[in-house]
């Protein structure tokens, strides 16, 4: 109906090979962009700090996550350490004065050369087995940062972020940390999309889906993983430093433990494996999805006036939240971004279905 | 049905009887492999000449597609030597043999699922890019151009495959025989020098067939691509191949032109048994 493919006459590849080739698509990204943009005039602090500005920050994570899991094929377990390194690569740098800018990449240089080494397993192992490697990642990068003291500054300290600026801008303000969330979720949408249509991305799908087909094209399995590895650890790091800077604004070992990882896991398999609208949906589910079944609950129960025990109200909307996951995974594996695509292609030749192929 | 003028027309006497006067592009020497107790491979001898179109034919479990995989690399011999235009390559890995211009297709189809069938082709270009993060970041300065220079020759060989009417269709939907005519163009589109083609018509019926007969000998005549092929349709064998070796057990027990090479007493007693090679050898006889 809306997403109309009729008339589309292209007459150059680059044209066929654009992010949004429909009218309509595009015209929604731009509106979610404007929208966005327009977030801080429109929205209260609340909904601009509670909710949107960690959408951004925990779809960016996902987004990197997404990278090595939904396009390469290689399961990590601990990507919340990956943020951790970078996280406090990145504060410990912006203590000593470093500008914010040269910290970010820091950050997420030195998590790329960590999580690298640990992902150099997966060249001999796979599925589960990697699985149990990246685990082990995650509690030595744990064990290490807490029992450092160089590092964490003792096993209870927390580490204060001093006020930085980013481009000039300084981060103190809420609109400021918020673009400054916005723009570097936006980049790495950008890179994301890009890898999709690039021979970059084309060669992790060849190694994901058949890597002996992958590498009598040329694909060499060994470079190729570890640069799976390097660029989601990267994109980890650089997003620990952001979340640390823009959002907890003090960093402490507890913060980024194994289930930060799970959690990050879950947006991107609820949202969708090896999609960039996936993250996107999946981060908002789980961020929100106990949030709302709360409110929810609560308001159900103020209706029917029904004396909810304390505990129950406490455990209901989680249980709901797990029913909702295991639903989603049963349904539809390929998470919400799927579902979405099922929706417009339907929508693609509404009324005439019997013109879908 | 050939455009290009023939030089040789499918498979003239002409291309047996100049044979050894051809460059080698392929020389295995000696291949053993093994696995476990099994001898896969017991010293086994070929030569592939430019040009030509070299048919492995065999009973099931004879070598064959062990051959292949020693040749491409998945296998390393245990023995034996491996050149290929006169530079040994004996033991590298895949990746690396495919960067000295060498393709192939699988047995079972080793399609890229989840992407669209110009997506499984544009993969083939991948030796002849420079594939990066970065280009990724900063596509429009970078990767773009590249992309676009190698969609090209892309279409040139949808084109040339009659491909152009599934091109954006996921490649797991469309039906067996144009999968495989897929495989086959991302291996050309490759532009390799040698191609090998591993029972390229399994499950095919006859129109299917002679598409994919077709496709190989104008691979051969307007891209120079010297091929081995494995194929158990003896007809088809026999109707494109100017060279036969077969192989039963690990071993070459014949090779030569292909109706003399599918005649031979061994070959019969290797596929049908002992008592069908003495009927015909009677029948020779009489």
């Amino acid at each position: 109906m809306f997403y109309r493919r009729a008339g589309l006459r292209h007459t150059r590849y680059q044209d066929e090979r654009q992010l949004f080739p429909l009218a309509f698509d595009r015209g929604l990204v731009l509106t979610v962009l404007a929208f966005l943009i327009a977030a801080p005039l429109l929205l209260d602090r609340l909904w601009l700090t509670g909710y949107l500005l960690p959408w951004l920050i925990w779809t960016s994570a996902a987004l990197g996550l997404n990278l090595l899991m939904g396009w390469a094929g290689q399961i990590h377990l601990g990507y919340g350490a990956v943020m951790g390194i970078g996280a406090y690569a990145g504060v410990h740098l912006v203590r000593f004065g470093v500008p914010l800018e040269i910290a970010m990449i820091a950050g997420g240089i030195m998590s790329a050369g960590i999580g690298t080494v640990f992902g150099a397993a997966a060249l001999r192992m796979k599925g589960i087995y990697l699985a149990m490697a990246t685990l082990a990642m995650q509690f030595i990068v744990d064990f290490v940062i807490s029992h450092n003291a160089a590092i964490s500054g003792g096993t209870l300290a927390t580490l204060q972020v001093p006020a930085v600026r980013f481009l000039g801008v300084p981060l103190t303000s809420d609109w400021a940390t918020y673009y400054f969330a916005l723009f570097v979720c936006f980049v790495i949408t950008l890179f994301m999309l890009n890898v999709k249509r690039t021979s970059f991305g084309r060669a992790l799908a060849a190694l994901r889906e058949k890597d002996y087909a992958a590498q009598i094209l040329g694909v060499s399995t060994f470079r190729y993983k570890l640069m799976a590895f390097w660029v989601s650890s990267f994109i980890g790091g650089v997003v620990g430093t952001v979340l640390a800077v823009a959002y907890l604004r003090a960093v402490s070992p507890d913060q980024f433990h194994l289930e930060l990882s799970i959690q990050i896991l879950a947006m991107i398999i609820v949202g969708g494996l090896g999609s960039v609208l996936g993250p996107f949906f999946g981060t908002a589910l789980i961020l929100f999805a106990p949030i709302v079944l709360n409110n929810l609950l609560g308001s159900v129960a103020a209706t029917f006036g029904l004396d909810l025990p304390i505990d129950m109200r406490a455990h209901l909307p989680l249980l709901a939240y797990g029913l909702l996951v295991i639903g989603f995974l049963l349904y539809e594996p390929l998470g919400l971004a799927k579902l979405y695509a099922n929706f417009r292609n339907y929508m693609l030749v509404w009324p005439f279905r019997h013109a879908q192929r | 049905m050939i455009a290009t003028p023939p030089v040789a027309s499918g498979p003239a006497p002409s291309a047996i009887a100049s044979r050894p006067d051809r460059p080698v592009v392929l020389s295995c020497q000696g291949i053993e492999r093994s696995f476990g107790g099994l001898r896969a491979l017991k010293g086994v001898s070929l030569e592939v000449r430019e040009g030509e179109i070299l048919g492995l034919v065999g009973p099931n479990g004879s070598g064959k597609t062990t051959m292949v995989n020693v040749v491409t690399g998945f296998y390393p011999p245990q023995g034996g030597r491996i050149t290929l235009y006169g530079d040994d390559v004996t033991g590298l890995a895949p990746h690396r043999v495919a960067q000295r211009r060498v393709a192939r297709t699988f047995q079972n189809l080793a399609l890229f699922k989840g992407m669209s069938v110009l997506d499984n082709i544009l993969i083939g270009r991948h030796v002849h890019m420079r594939p990066s993060a970065l280009g990724a970041l900063f596509y429009w300065w970078w990767a773009e151009r590249e992309e676009l220079a190698h969609r090209r020759v892309v279409e040139d060989v949808i084109e040339f495959m009659q491909l152009q009417d599934i091109r954006d269709e996921p490649v797991e939907v469309i039906p067996l025989g144009l999968q495989k005519r897929v495989e086959l163009a991302r291996a050309l589109v490759s532009e390799p020098r040698f191609l090998i083609l591993d029972e390229p018509m399994a499950g095919m019926n006859q129109e299917e067939k002679e598409y994919i007969a077709r496709f190989i000998l104008d691979a051969r005549e307007a891209r120079g691509v010297t091929i081995l092929i494995i194929e158990h349709h003896m007809d088809v064998v026999t109707a494109i191949c100017d060279h036969v070796v077969v192989l039963s057990y690990g071993e070459i027990i014949a090779e030569g032109p292909p109706a003399e090479a599918i005649a031979h007493p061994s070959v019969v007693s290797a596929y049908l048994g002992e008592r069908a090679a003495k009927r015909q050898r009677g029948g020779a006889a009489a």
